[in-house]
């Protein structure tokens, strides 16, 4: 007994101190890496190594350290403001635009001041994305939209509106080739994001232009009655109407669906092409249909950009990374192959659209796209609206789910 | 710590050679100590962070004072494990309960100071027709100390040099250049090394050459320069910040924390101030609270007792099948298998288990052939999160349940069933009752785990189903998943209102706690 | 008690374990048919966490491949052994240092204590994050070896925790343990600590070996606290780097985050084969407990 229970004891301990001596072995002492004249850089697990050999380059020609430290996506924002506030933040942090208005409410990131040579080499919706009260607060280099995918084999021709989206699914699925008419991911909360298109194409809005071209928050457009109309729209291919739009549809089962052959129709974005590739279907990439008698659809345009640190020790550094190096097409390459999202820059993106036409066609499914509201306000619609769009998606009483969508919206900003 | 100061008595023959070595044990242990508390205090000492060394002293004094007195035995036994508690779950708590009376939130994080810098650098326009210039950095004299320059080369070639007094030109032949016509040399300045310049950051990025009208020439990189405006500063006669494009100003206002117009706009930036009771307040008078808040609670402690029972039963039902006098055949293999859902990753294993219940496509309708939307109405939502906690919860309960068993004396039950009970008779009057000491403050805290289950709820149905006509309140709903909505959903994330609520939900699931340990033996003396 | 007949206990034995193993196998199913799907998804190429799929469509080792070629799942793996090993270690260390005092002593304080340790853990963590960034960006001015970037404050972090309900499932166990037996190894001239070590300890080795398997699992799968401490994407552990991978991405590849899933089960389980022994060891030691 005492014996057994000895040899557990020490045999933990040996386990564990074993185990951190061997560990102390390959841990490069991270405190001597934190060192003044390091410049440190977050991004998402991702990007992370895609970024590294660039950061050693800047590094190498600039006298200093550079580290790239890697944040789960989902906590990146958090813990950079928290992190800023407290004190201990990075110099720049690789991010979604729309973070912008938070980021500029906190005094997180200081404005980039881009020469105009440099900026036209940007695609100019990519600089409007991160651009916040009339300034420039972060430097591009990838964009992401929505985009219509179809099984070629199942459908060869393109839909030019919903309706005719909408009867080629139908009669494919009474066929019984496919068992879903549109693959386009609600869940039960809905999906503000992926119904947008649709919505806008109907005449909804989110938040109304002010007098200088941004946006007005003051303005909100959830609960009005184009809002209204527009999810009467959507109601209509909704479980109570052609069954196109499902709740249980949701973005775990949504790409599988597509994947299986089991829909002839996907509505998603770049970031899907590569299990599509791996399945070996026949896709083709067009942009999402609007509805017959309303506008346009207009996807969201997400933007990632590099941000500068206020808070950080080397600011300068910093900005010369962002304004003289971001602006490369060799980084916005390798972080393309890293991640296939178009470049922002349209010299790489030139490049990349070359050797993969998938990209060119994505970006002009999102040519006429809204870029993602970046105001502190947009944290407030995703909720309410995503719920308004499953309720109605449901079956349930538009003007209901819409009105109230737009009450706790316009209590929550307050 | 394991010497003799605990024994009165007089030491026995054969102790001296296992205390030798216990006191050498014990002088290594105070020796770290001190080491550590040196170590400790060099860079507060370097610092002159007098606060700190007190702090680090005082902890070093109580390590030395608790194991060198042979007095308070039980301290020596719980100080290490106490210090940390303080540092790393104490301290927290006590500074949630100091934010809960603040403002503290996205856009109220600092204060009054980097609100104002915030907002005197985001107005700097470009002027309108504004030139790019090369830009240098230089210095007047010493790299470390001289007084900063920025040398510029306008498109048209003209060559500059600025400091913070104003701008002059340079003769052409006083500089070198390289091709794209940035200086690169310039007679009477010393030219920074990238290095020397990001030593000096604060000052180059603070650095703005005036060219009349409040223009200034700023840095933008280590290459590039601009010309820019300020056009909001803040003026201390009105404590107020002026915006100098449109006259309006922005007066501050303590009470809220912004910089707010005579028509009521008010600037983004604000910085951090004491509300007092005001975020308790909007908690208790929330229109929304008001009508949604018991049938919540009731849900979330219904939800909290529900689990705690159905993972207690499986779990000691489990632990008791297995509770033989003869070990089952394979019975290491069962406990390994068993125990494997608490060892995978829960919030994926959730998210696996809403796919399950999807009503078009999950595994559980399609089984069975059924078509119910089990997320989509109140109570088969309600049971089916209860399902999956079980199932997350169980193995917990066993390998506590079977632990526990091995402290309950087989004999006893054995006693019993030769008096004539039976087998379950046994369980219940003898050994469940002598189970239940042990187990009780198990179940309180994985009741309170449970009460603030978060992930459970939010990675399966988020809360809903929601009526449609109350977008902010769901029938699965916790409470903190609720306040999780109110406080991080709206206007980013609201520190100093989630603080609120988190200390009324700290009390709600403290008192329940608290009475269901008074009823139970757990806190009764065991001698 | 030795007086049964070998025939009559054979026959008992097996009308018992019969329905015992029908039940586990219950068990068994309602435990692991979830787990079918990890596994379906850890080798198909397409890995997905949907359920409509619990026959991998290809199976094979890719998601392996990437997980090693396209991240660096070693050091993950040897960080996470390491970290939930000392931390499990030091843990049921402290752990049973508190729960001998709270069982063994009377003293001001202890009921406080004892209940105190049982509330603090009830605090909503809203904050967690943000408070320890105020603490540690402290703590990395002055002591750059144990802050931010270090496994060193992350083990810090997570041994606040050491004194928690486990102490009250050790304290409970001890106080099993009957009293003389500490008495009267004090009455031959032992000190206290010597009856902590050498009588207690090795009485209460089941509910030692628990939590240490419950703090090793727990840690294991932590990945909040980890984030902020553990930055650089070797040190990550493998519950970290694995959220990482799938945390806010749209097209999150489920395949290699499975995969991951099940190789990091493995230590798990090897911890838990260990220490079974010293679980059940209970079962043996009746006669000496008295």
């Amino acid at each position: 007994m005492k014996i057994r229970s000895a040899r557990v004891m020490t045999g933990v301990a040996a386990l564990a101190l074993l185990a951190t001596a061997c560990g102390g072995g390959d841990d490069t002492a991270a405190p001597e890496d934190a060192a003044e004249g390091t410049m440190v850089i977050w991004a998402d697990p991702e990007r992370t190594e895609a970024l590294m050999p660039f950061a050693e380059r800047f590094g190498g020609a600039h006298g200093v350290t550079v580290d790239v430290q890697s944040i789960p996506n989902e906590d990146l924002q958090d813990n950079f403001v928290t992190a800023h506030q407290a004190g201990s933040g990075p110099d720049l942090v690789v991010g979604a635009h729309d973070w912008t208005g938070n980021l500029v409410r906190n005094g997180a990131i200081d404005p980039v001041q881009l020469p105009q040579d440099k900026a036209d080499g940007f695609e100019p919706v990519s600089l409007d994305a991160v651009t916040f009260d009339g300034r420039l607060y972060g430097v591009p280099y990838a964009m992401e939209n929505l985009v219509l995918f179809r099984n070629t084999d199942l459908a060869p021709d393109a839909p030019a509106t919903v309706e005719e989206l909408v009867a080629i699914g139908s009669g494919l699925k009474d066929a019984g080739e496919v068992d879903e008419i549109l693959s386009l991911q609600v869940g039960a909360e809905g999906d503000a994001y992926h119904i947008y298109p649709f919505y806008s194409s109907a005449g909804g809005y989110l938040f109304g232009e002010g007098e200088n071209g941004s946006l007005d928050p003051a303005d909100m457009g959830v609960g009005q009655d184009a809002s209204i109309e527009a999810f009467e729209k959507i109601a209509e291919l909704g479980e109570s109407g052609d069954g196109a739009l499902k709740r249980s549809i949701d973005n775990q089962n949504a790409g599988p669906l597509f994947n299986d052959g089991k829909t002839a129709f996907y509505v998603s974005g770049p970031w899907a092409i590569p299990d599509m590739k791996t399945a070996g279907i026949p896709y083709d990439i067009t942009p999402i249909p609007g509805f017959e008698d309303g506008g346009e659809a207009r996807p969201f345009i997400g933007v990632q950009a590099f941000f500068v640190a206020s808070g950080g020790a080397n600011k300068v550094l910093a900005q010369e990374f962002v304004t003289n190096f971001v602006a490369e097409p060799e980084l916005a390459v390798a972080l393309y192959e890293a991640d296939p999202r178009p470049p922002a820059l349209t010299e790489a993106l030139e490049m990349v659209s070359e050797q993969d036409p998938d990209l060119a066609r994505v970006v002009e499914a999102g040519a006429n796209g809204d870029p993602l509201p970046s105001l502190p306000e947009m944290s407030a619609i995703w909720g309410p609206f995503g719920q308004a769009e499953a309720a109605v998606i449901a079956g349930e009483d538009v003007a209901t789910a819409v009105g109230s969508a737009g009450e706790s919206i316009t209590d929550q900003i307050g | 710590m394991g010497a003799s100061e605990g024994a009165p008595t007089p030491r026995a023959n054969d102790g001296p050679a296992v205390s030798a070595a216990g006191l050498a044990l014990k002088a290594c242990a105070l020796g770290l100590a001190a080491s550590l508390g040196v170590w400790a205090a060099v860079p507060l000492f370097d610092a002159a962070n007098w606060v700190g060394l007190g702090i680090v002293a005082a902890v070093t004094a109580l390590i030395f004072y608790a194991y060198l007195s042979p007095r308070h035995v039980p301290l020596k036994y719980l100080l290490p494990g106490t210090l940390l508690l303080v540092a790393f779950q104490i301290l927290p708590v006590l500074y949630t309960v100091s934010t809960s009376v603040t403002n503290f939130g996205d856009g109220h994080r600092g204060d009054k100071e980097q609100a104002i810098a915030a907002i005197e650098a985001y107005s700097v326009v470009r002027a309108p027709d504004s030139t790019d210039y090369a830009l240098t950095v230089a210095a007047d004299g010493d790299p470390a100390t001289g007084g900063l320059v920025f040398l510029l080369t306008a498109p048209d070639g003209a060559v500059y040099a600025g400091d913070a007094e104003g701008l002059t030109g340079l003769a052409p032949g006083d500089v070198t250049a390289d091709p794209s016509g940035r200086i690169t040399g310039a007679d009477g300045y010393t030219v920074l090394t990238t290095g020397q310049i990001n030593d000096r950051g604060g000052e180059v990025a603070d650095l703005a050459v005036p060219t009349g009208d409040g223009s200034g020439i700023r840095s933008s990189g280590l290459s590039a320069a601009y010309e820019g405006t300020a056009t909001r500063t803040y003026q201390e006669d009105c404590d107020c910040v002026v915006d100098s494009a449109t006259g309006v100003e922005y007066a501050a206002d303590e009470e809220a924390g912004l910089f707010v117009s005579a028509d009521g706009e008010a600037l983004l930036q604000g910085w951090q101030v004491g509300v007092g009771a005001d975020n308790f307040l909007r908690f208790l008078t929330d229109r929304t609270v008001a009508s949604s808040f018991f049938s919540i609670l009731t849900w979330n402690i219904g939800f909290a007792a529900g689990t705690t029972f159905l993972v207690f039963t499986l779990g000691l039902a489990l632990a008791l099948l297995m509770h033989t006098r003869k070990p089952l055949r394979g019975q290491s293999l069962y406990r390994i298998l068993l125990v494997l859902p608490y060892a995978m990753p829960s919030f994926a294993m959730l998210l696996l288990w809403r796919d399950m219940f999807n009503v078009d496509f999950g595994l559980i309708n399609r089984m069975l052939g059924l078509d119910v939307d089990w997320l989509g109405g109140t109570w088969t939502a309600r049971g089916s999160i209860l399902l999956v906690n079980t199932w997350l919860g169980f193995p917990y309960m066993f390998l506590v349940a079977t632990g526990a068993l091995q402290a309950v004396p087989r004999e006893l039950g054995q006693a019993a069933r030769i008096d004539g009970a039976s087998a379950w008779q046994a369980f219940r009057d003898v050994t469940l009752p002598l189970l239940m000491v042990a187990m009780t403050p198990i179940l309180i805290s994985t009741f309170a785990f449970n009460f603030n289950n978060f992930n459970a709820v939010w990675l399966t149905t988020a809360g809903g189903p929601f009526s449609p006509d109350n977008p902010l309140a769901g029938s699965t709903d916790l409470l903190i998943t609720y306040t999780f909505r109110l406080a991080f959903g709206g206007q980013g994330a609201q520190y100093g209102f989630a603080s609120a609520v988190s200390v009324f939900i700290f009390l709600i699931v403290a008192i329940l706690s608290l009475v269901s340990l008074r009823q139970s033996r757990a806190l009764e003396e065991v001698r | 008690m030795a007086a049964t007949t070998t025939s009559r206990r054979a026959t008992r034995w097996l009308r018992e374990s019969a329905w015992r193993h029908l039940l586990l196998w219950l068990a068994l199913v309602f435990a692991l048919f979830p787990i079918l799907f990890v596994v379906s998804a850890a080798f198909n190429p397409l890995g997905t966490l949907s359920s409509s799929r619990l026959v991998p469509t290809g199976a094979g080792l890719d998601n392996a491949r990437r997980l090693f070629q396209e991240t660096p799942f070693g050091s993950w793996y040897v960080n996470s052994v390491v970290i939930a090993l000392t931390n499990a270690a030091v843990t049921v260390f402290l752990s049973a240092l508190a729960a001998y005092a709270f069982s063994r002593f009377r003293f001001t304080g202890r009921r406080v204590g004892l209940v105190g340790i049982l509330l603090i853990q009830m605090f909503p963590q809203f904050l967690a994050i943000v408070a320890i960034y105020l603490m540690f960006t402290t703590v990395t001015d002055y002591w750059p070896t144990v802050g931010f970037d270090t496994r060193w404050g992350l083990m810090l972090v997570y041994l606040g925790g050491a004194l928690s309900v486990n102490t009250w499932m050790m304290k409970g166990f001890f106080d099993t343990v009957p009293v003389e037996l500490d008495e009267s190894a004090k009455v031959d001239g032992a000190t206290h600590a010597q009856a902590f070590f050498r009588i207690m300890l090795p009485l209460v080795t089941p509910v030692l070996a628990i939590v240490g398997l419950l703090v090793f699992i727990s840690t294991v799968n932590e990945f909040l606290i980890a984030s902020v401490f553990l930055r650089d994407p070797e040190s990550k552990t493998v519950a970290l780097g694995l959220y990482g991978l799938i945390s806010g991405e749209r097209n999150a590849n489920f395949g290699i985050f499975a995969m991951g899933t099940l190789l990091i089960a493995l230590p798990t389980m090897a911890v838990f084969w260990f220490l079974q022994r010293f679980i059940v060891e209970g079962l043996t030691s009746g006669s000496v407990k008295g």
